[in-house]
């Protein structure tokens, strides 16, 4: 293997990819990426037996190849190079070495054989999707993911395909965010194979390289899925994650139906009160308690310092009393993604959610549990 | 009557620490050995010596010696079991009645506490006056004699105390504690152990006056805020307040010292479901529930652990299952010395409603029966089957012990009222101390 790159070309590639790459390894070979130089294009691939990113860059390819070496320490090293240098990249005596003006490099490396295939595992299925809208779908809800819970199947997202609606589903038992995105596209080849709806849980870690990852182009990227996989495509860039093996709870059953009490408020108002009220809850349970009078929304917060932090805010509403508890962090995770000005609190009594959404629209539906203060 | 001559301090703090506490309580239920040497130990097969009386002292024996060795200088020796709930009983009682000199207390241990005097100054004129109070207070409502110190922090406070025993009053006033402290080795602080003495030796720091000419960087550097209180403190000045509210548990646990090597699986297992049992039912009584459990083994070697994940809970019988899974993968019929069990990061039960979760435990009801009759008739009055053969070693107070929250291990007296806040026990010098 023998090419010439810049140094920039190389790094985008190597920094896309290296997220993926855990710091500590069991398996020795997991540490490298697999570089793979064949008819002018560079693809880099790394993966935690879970997932598989592979980016791929154009370079003048003198002979093609293919190599494993550490991850970390070649992008290290990539990034201390100066601006605009240019690398001559080569193979020789099991080592890869990069030489560029006075400095040279030589870095160990592991047979080929050794890397892991996980990409050509199964047929998947294809859509295509805005790249932006992805990222704001799922966006929209991963903070509600649950994080090493034992019940392993919270610990990603739900995404269901129902004909063009794309739902993406989070909860881990305390709220539940939901998003619908309605401009799914079939790939022309593929026809429906059954009448169900397509469920996938895609595991925390994929969704947050993939968060990290989607850029804010309104170009389409196809997402696939099969039985136990899923696959993004983006420009320059394919994901591919193992799905996580389990069944999602019935989200329908927590979202209430019709809540009695309607509130409408200014997000932004309610938003920057409970910002200022929750610097004095307590550190560990972050509990309000929100108190409804007509007109009015009062936001309480107490520590165990008996430090009290007292908001009032202005309100549509007919409720004549309801106090109430919750996580001030799940409410402002959930406004923090709501898009409108004015935002809807659907609530029934202080034992019951509390669902928010948007004023004229269900596209983005956010149900808290309340706390008991 | 406020004293004219002398200005009253800007801060005052007192700690009161009984002499040789668990003894003096032996000695006091006990006329006939008084003025003897007496030493208490856990249950009449504890080899360690846990306190032992000033008579005992005076012929060398120390708490922590074996009484093997203690009999050797002092055959004379009386050995007394420990009777932790009477010890826990008299802590109550004192702390309480210290309620009527401030009600800024902090319970630092079983025989200590802190007590924040500064405004008690006007009341009682001086803090000599307030010293000999607390001296007599504690006497009247326990019989227990103990030594008092007075200074501006609670670090100076409790070197001041130490350095009359038993039975003395030491005043340190602010403005000579730096000069009192400046010759004294700095290990004489309380909480300063090997580790900050020996990094300060390297600065060719040995005494409280040489650690006050260090640059504050040297220890902040090193250790944080408890170098920058150290620091401080030997410059004469301790900021840190008396902790005064129950603080959250950080972990609710229980161990146990089996006999060396045990490899029998049946002990290993009641040690355990004992232990597991134990954390259950102080969990639910203070009204917890925890997802993370330690379970470990100590054998020669090191200890054999691990930490489970599980759904919120309090449940005794789940528990006992995970001490069954644990013994069956991860015990292999090493000899074990001690065992462990522990709830991290207890969280308030039922406070925030997770959707998820089934409303109704079953068990919950059983829990409250079995949880009801205990309370009622004695810890484990109603207990498993396999408890029937556990350990007979009565229950140890630990330096933890507070008389309420979840610390309350061991219940004095059911009439001890309660005495405000107190909180866990700290070093002096900000330092936890291993708990369990």
């Amino acid at each position: 293997m023998k090419l010439i790159m810049q140094r920039e070309a190389l790094l985008q590639p190597l920094s896309k990819v290296v997220g993926v790459v855990e710091r500590r390894q069991t398996i020795p070979v997991l540490a490298n990426f697999l570089l793979q130089a064949e008819d002018g294009v560079l693809s880099c691939t790394g993966t935690d037996m879970e997932m598989v990113l592979r980016a791929t860059q154009t370079a003048e390819v003198a002979s093609p190849g293919s190599v494993t070496a550490p991850a970390r320490k070649l992008v290290d090293i990539c990034r201390a190079l100066p601006d605009g240098c240019s690398l001559n990249i080569s193979v020789s005596d099991d080592q890869l070495r990069i030489d560029t003006g006075k400095s040279h490099f030589s870095l160990s490396t592991l047979p080929v054989d050794e890397y892991p295939d996980m990409e050509k595992a199964e047929e998947l299925q294809n859509f295509t999707v805005v790249e932006k809208h992805l990222h704001e779908l799922l966006n929209g809800v991963a903070f509600a993911m649950a994080n090493q819970d034992v019940r392993y199947y919270l610990n990603g997202l739900l995404l269901e395909i129902h004909e063009q609606r794309l739902r993406a589903v989070a909860t881990d038992g305390h709220r539940l965010a939901l998003a619908d995105h309605n401009d799914l596209q079939a790939e022309a080849d593929v026809s429906p194979s059954s009448d169900e709806d397509m469920r996938v849980i895609v595991p925390r870690k994929a969704v947050m390289e993939l968060l990290r990852l989607l850029e804010d182009s309104d170009e389409r990227i196809t997402i696939g899925f099969g039985r136990n996989h899923m696959q993004v495509q983006m420009p320059g860039l394919i994901m591919t994650s193992k799905l996580i093996d389990g069944r999602f709870p019935e989200y329908q059953a927590v979202i209430p139906p019709a809540n009695d009490h309607q509130v409408k408020v200014d997000k932004q108002t309610l938003r920057t009160a409970l910002h200022r009220a929750a610097i004095l809850s307590n550190e560990k349970f972050r509990g309000v308690r929100l108190e409804f009078t007509p007109g009015k929304i009062r936001i309480i917060a107490h520590n165990p310092q008996h430090e009290e932090a007292v908001e009032d805010i202005d309100a549509e509403h007919q409720i004549e009393s309801l106090s109430i508890g919750f996580n001030v962090t799940y409410l402002m995770d959930a406004l923090a993604v709501i898009k409108t000005a004015d935002v809807l609190l659907l609530l029934r009594d202080a034992n019951s959610s509390c669902l928010i959404r948007e004023p004229d629209s269900d596209e983005c539906q956010h149900v808290i549990m309340p706390l008991k203060l | 009557m406020p004293n004219a001559n002398s200005k009253p301090w800007r801060r005052a703090i007192a700690l009161a620490d009984m002499n040789a506490f668990f003894a003096s309580i032996e000695q006091l239920d006990d006329p006939a050995l008084r003025g003897r040497p007496v030493a208490v130990t856990n249950g009449m097969r504890g080899s360690c010596i846990i306190t032992c009386s000033y008579e005992a002292r005076a012929c060398g024996v120390k708490t922590t010696m074996r009484l093997r060795d203690a009999l050797k200088l002092c055959p004379e020796l009386v050995r007394k079991p420990a009777r932790p709930q009477r010890y826990a009983e008299i802590s109550s009682r004192i702390m309480h009645a210290l309620g009527c000199i401030t009600p800024l207390i902090e319970v630092f241990s079983v025989d200590e506490a802190f007590l924040d005097v500064t405004a008690s100054q006007k009341m009682f004129g001086s803090v000599e006056a307030i010293g000999e109070h607390i001296k007599q207070v504690i006497y009247q409502v326990s019989g227990v004699r103990c030594s008092v110190g007075i200074s501006e922090g609670k670090l100076s406070a409790k070197w001041a105390a130490k350095q009359n025993k038993p039975d003395g009053l030491t005043i340190l006033p602010p403005e000579q504690v730096r000069a009192a402290l400046a010759g004294r080795p700095v290990d004489e602080l309380c909480g300063i152990a090997r580790g900050i003495r020996e990094h300060l030796a390297r600065y060719g720091a040995h005494t409280c006056g040489d650690v006050a000419k260090l640059p504050m960087s040297v220890l902040a550097g090193r250790w944080g805020s408890i170098g920058r209180r150290l620091w401080s403190v030997c410059r004469g000045h301790d900021p840190a307040p008396l902790e005064l509210d129950v603080a959250a548990p950080k972990s609710i646990g229980h161990g146990k010292v089996m006999p060396p090597d045990t490899r029998d699986a049946d002990t290993v297992h009641t040690y355990l479901i004992h232990m597991a049992e134990k954390v259950a039912a102080r969990l639910r009584k203070h009204n917890y529930e925890a997802s993370r459990f330690y379970i470990g083994l100590r054998t020669r070697e090191r200890w054999l652990e691990y930490q489970y994940r599980v759904m919120p809970t309090d449940s005794s019988s789940k528990l006992r299952r995970m001490c069954q899974h644990f013994l069956q993968q991860h015990w292999h019929g090493e000899g074990v010395f001690q065992v462990q069990i522990t709830a991290q990061d207890p969280q308030p039960t039922g406070q925030q409603q997770d959707w998820l979760r089934p409303q109704r435990d079953q068990q919950r009801a059983l829990h409250q029966v079995v949880d009801t009759i205990n309370q009622r008739y004695g810890e484990f009055a109603i207990a498993p089957g396999v408890l029937l053969g556990r350990s007979d070693m009565p229950n140890v107070i630990a330096p933890a012990w507070r008389p309420e929250g979840h610390r309350a291990t061991i219940e004095g007296a059911r009439h001890v009222r309660k005495t405000g806040h107190h909180r866990q026990r700290r070093t002096a010098a900000g330092l936890p101390e291993r708990i369990s």
